[in-house]
């Protein structure tokens, strides 16, 4: 009797506690399939074809774009800032009225996500539902290169174009694909802005390679050493730690030992926080810190001190964003809204200031747009031929892809830029753009040549 | 008539897979298929499990090392090598059955929770080494290539043939789960399970028989892993050695009913394809891990004996087709 009432209570329990998930799902899961309503919307994205003529609207087609998310496991920050980035897209393309082709088709555009746990097990079998059951049109990458070399197997086995972002190692574009098309900067030239500031702030550096044992920051350490060897730094150090390490002690007693002065790598938001962290708190005497992703994300001034002069490689920052004028200075098409009217229309939808993440979700959607107007259709052919010919600008950068056989998609024409969080003079927690030099907003902070 | 009737403990569960492989080929269905391919590799891994778990007693917590093992050395052999993927399979089984012999050796000494910590042990020294191991490409893995397709007849034959091959493999792991079972040798680890020391007392050398049931657990899981990663086109060591794989296989087999042939199938069945339904269920699939740990802790509570241990406790007559 008395071990019924035991597993009574303990049902009781268990539902309760499923019936507040199933009531917190309710309330936060639409959230970022579908974005809270811009307060005060940005103009539109320019739709070529939809500023034709009015002509009467012979039939509307929806478009879907399929893709999956780490809503859960460890890329969940990342992934979520890039799915509300193409959500925004989607939102503000479908309000003004969808892109128009020349025989009057309206096309519209709906996504279809699952989770995909930042886990490789389900994603062919999600990517197949997307394509087979949801009849997706088009496919977003998931995020990360491990997950995206899984998925592009059934984007081409299905003829599917995959616009990837947030997929950056080179070896998935090395594949022998036809369908990939990457967005990133490769994950090989990501610190090679931070190399050419360094050569010129401090030559003599003696750097520290030290980043997370995995596919994309080991790809970035590979791809940087040789450039680095060539400018004559000595690599005093080179340093792989796992994925969940969370104890940098060894590993900061390792840079101290080493003699460094400067230190490039980390590997994402979680390791990249701690490393910093435990960085500042021994303060070792590095002259400066370079980290990967991590610096890039709005959160990571909650470190205090810690992130102070923390620099990172981003893919888009607000103080540094493609215009129109730079476009026209090197003789591409400009496409899309500035840089400006998406940042005050992504944080009137979701109150944050954008990150590069959230561009380049956005960014995914912009291109593909592009691509159906310049393709002045939706099979997937015409829109695969217009993305190999496509040569644009938009406020996330140029847009060029390599349409070889040996790395077909790979990004030829998208440049990073180098950011540092410093102090403004209210003592505020600002990230700054400190390379390259033409598009700088501050000097770098960097510290002063030991006597 | 009778001869059949005797071998219902096999044909039961042989009949269930072949159910599963037929689905997605009647249907002609694409995602039926991808969804088929899951079930078929959990069930594969689970029954290979069971024959340390459930017949011998012993709790591997790190059994999906001989996944990731296998399925690294066999996915050199093929993209690294040129090596087909049928000789990939080969190679990735025997390489798992010969490090399951050595680390048998090693410590299968050990019993209860030492043997469990070793095994997690063993899985994170493996993943590791291969993070370090260049010649598996470290921590970057290795990416195939698309031409390794073209063998195949293209991406998407190539993807038709995986689900074949595991479909081969699944009856090949009950078929082996089901040998050992009614063996001498499996009634020797059964014994081992009850009472080891008492089997030793019996005549059965217990070392000996631990270590080859370590082995024949360990084979079909390195091919298996070869096959996947053939089919993900990419490895990477922490795609290979996942902890968490190795504790869901724990949960199959306990949720289906361990020391059986059939018990593996319904946990990987039940499990895997209630992560599928969620996954992609309009009104789950934002909270669908919350919902899969309130069912696994509702079947824990409720029913500790596993599917099959439940239903033939209730249905005597059932005793003869659920073994």
């Amino acid at each position: 009797m008395k071990g019924k009432i035991v597993k009574l209570l303990t049902l009781l329990m268990v539902a309760s506690l499923f019936l507040a998930a199933c009531g917190g799902g309710a309330t936060e899961a639409p959230a970022p399939a579908e974005p809270a309503e811009p307060a005060a919307p940005a103009e539109p994205a320019e739709t070529e074809a939809s500023e034709e003529p009015a002509q009467p609207a012979m039939e509307e087609q929806t478009v879907v774009i399929g893709f999956t998310s780490s809503l859960t496991g460890s890329q969940e920050v990342s992934s979520k800032r890039q799915v509300n980035g193409f959500n925004l897209w989607m939102e503000q393309v479908n309000e003004a009225g969808g892109v128009t082709l020349s025989d009057g088709t309206v096309v519209k555009f709906e996504a279809h996500t699952y989770d995909d746990e930042s886990n490789a097990e389900r994603v062919q079998e999600l990517y197949t539902r997307l394509i087979t059951e949801d009849n997706a049109d088009f496919l977003i990458s998931p995020y990360s290169s491990g997950l995206t070399s899984a998925a592009s197997i059934v984007a081409e086995q299905n003829g599917k174009v995959m616009i990837t972002t947030g997929a950056a190692d080179d070896d998935t574009y090395k594949t022998g694909n036809t369908s990939l098309f990457q967005l990133y900067t490769p994950a090989s030239l990501y610190m090679s802005s931070t190399v050419d500031m360094l050569k010129e702030l401090d030559p003599e550096a003696k750097i520290a390679l030290v980043h997370e044992s995995d596919k994309f920051s080991t790809s970035v350490a590979e791809g940087i050493k040789p450039y680095l060897e060539a400018n004559n730094f000595e690599i005093v150090l080179e340093e792989g730690y796992a994925s969940d390490t969370a104890d940098f002690g060894p590993i900061v007693n390792k840079i101290s030992g080493s003699g460094a002065t400067v230190l490039l790598g980390g590997g994402h938001y979680n390791d990249g926080t701690a490393l910093a962290r435990a960085i500042y708190d021994r303060n070792i005497g590095l002259k400066f810190v370079y980290l990967l992703v991590a610096p890039a994300d709005t959160k990571f001034p909650e470190l205090g001190d810690a992130a102070l002069g923390v620099a990172t490689s981003s893919q888009w920052e607000l103080a540094a964003t493609h215009n129109e004028a730079e476009a026209s200075n090197l003789g591409v098409e400009w496409f899309g809204p500035s840089g400006e009217e998406f940042a005050t229309a992504y944080e009137a939808a979701y109150g944050d200031p954008p990150t590069y993440h959230v561009a380049g979700g956005y960014a995914a959607g912009l291109v593909l747009q592009k691509a159906i107007i310049d393709a002045d259709s939706v099979d997937p052919e015409a829109v695969k031929a217009a993305l190999n010919a496509m040569d644009i600008m938009t406020f996330y950068g140029g847009t060029k892809f390599d349409t070889s056989e040996e790395a077909h998609g790979l990004q030829i024409a998208h440049k990073m830029v180098v950011a540092q969080w410093q102090k403004n003079e209210a003592g505020e927690f600002e990230r700054v753009i400190i390379a390259p030099a033409d598009v700088a907003t501050a000097d770098p902070l960097y510290a002063p040549s030991a006597p | 008539m009778k001869n059949w009737r005797n071998h219902l403990g096999l044909l039961v569960p042989l009949l269930v897979v072949a159910g599963m492989v037929l689905w997605p080929v009647a249907t002609g269905n694409l995602s039926n298929r991808e969804n088929s391919f899951t079930i078929l590799k959990a069930i594969a891994l689970a029954s290979s499990l069971n024959i340390l778990l459930g017949y011998t007693g012993y709790v591997s917590f790190g059994h999906i090392v001989f996944y990731g093992f296998g399925g690294y050395v066999g996915l050199y052999f093929v993209n690294e090598q040129g090596w087909s993927i049928w000789a990939g399979i080969l190679v990735g089984g025997i390489s798992s059955g010969l490090l399951a012999f050595l680390l048998g050796k090693a410590i299968l000494r050990l019993r209860g929770a030492y043997f469990a910590l070793a095994t997690i042990g063993i899985n994170e020294a493996m993943k590791a080494f291969v993070n370090n191991f260049d010649l598996f490409g470290g921590p970057i893995g290795m990416t195939l290539n698309f031409s390794v397709y073209r063998a195949y007849g293209g991406a998407a034959e190539a993807l038709r043939l995986s689900f074949y091959i595991m479909a081969g493999l699944t009856f090949a792991a009950l078929i082996l789960s089901h040998l050992v079972r009614t063996s001498k040798f499996g009634l020797g680890l059964q014994a081992i399970r009850e009472n080891e020391d008492a089997a030793e007392v019996m005549g059965v050398v217990a070392p000996d028989a631990k270590t080859w049931a370590y082995v024949l657990s360990a084979i079909i899981p390195g091919m298996v892993g070869v096959l996947f990663f053939f089919k993900n086109g990419n490895v990477e060591p922490h795609v290979a050695f996942p902890l968490h794989a190795s504790i869901e296989l724990l949960v199959m087999v306990m949720l289906g009913g361990q020391g059986t042939v059939l018990g593996p199938i319904i946990g990987a069945f039940a499990y895997q394809g209630m992560r599928g339904f969620l996954v992609t269920s309009p009104i789950f699939k934002d909270i669908q891990l919350s919902v899969s740990g309130v069912v696994l802790l509702l079947i824990v509570l409720f029913i500790p004996a596993g599917a099959i241990g439940w239903l033939r406790q209730r249905i005597p007559s059932l005793r003869r087709v659920l073994a």
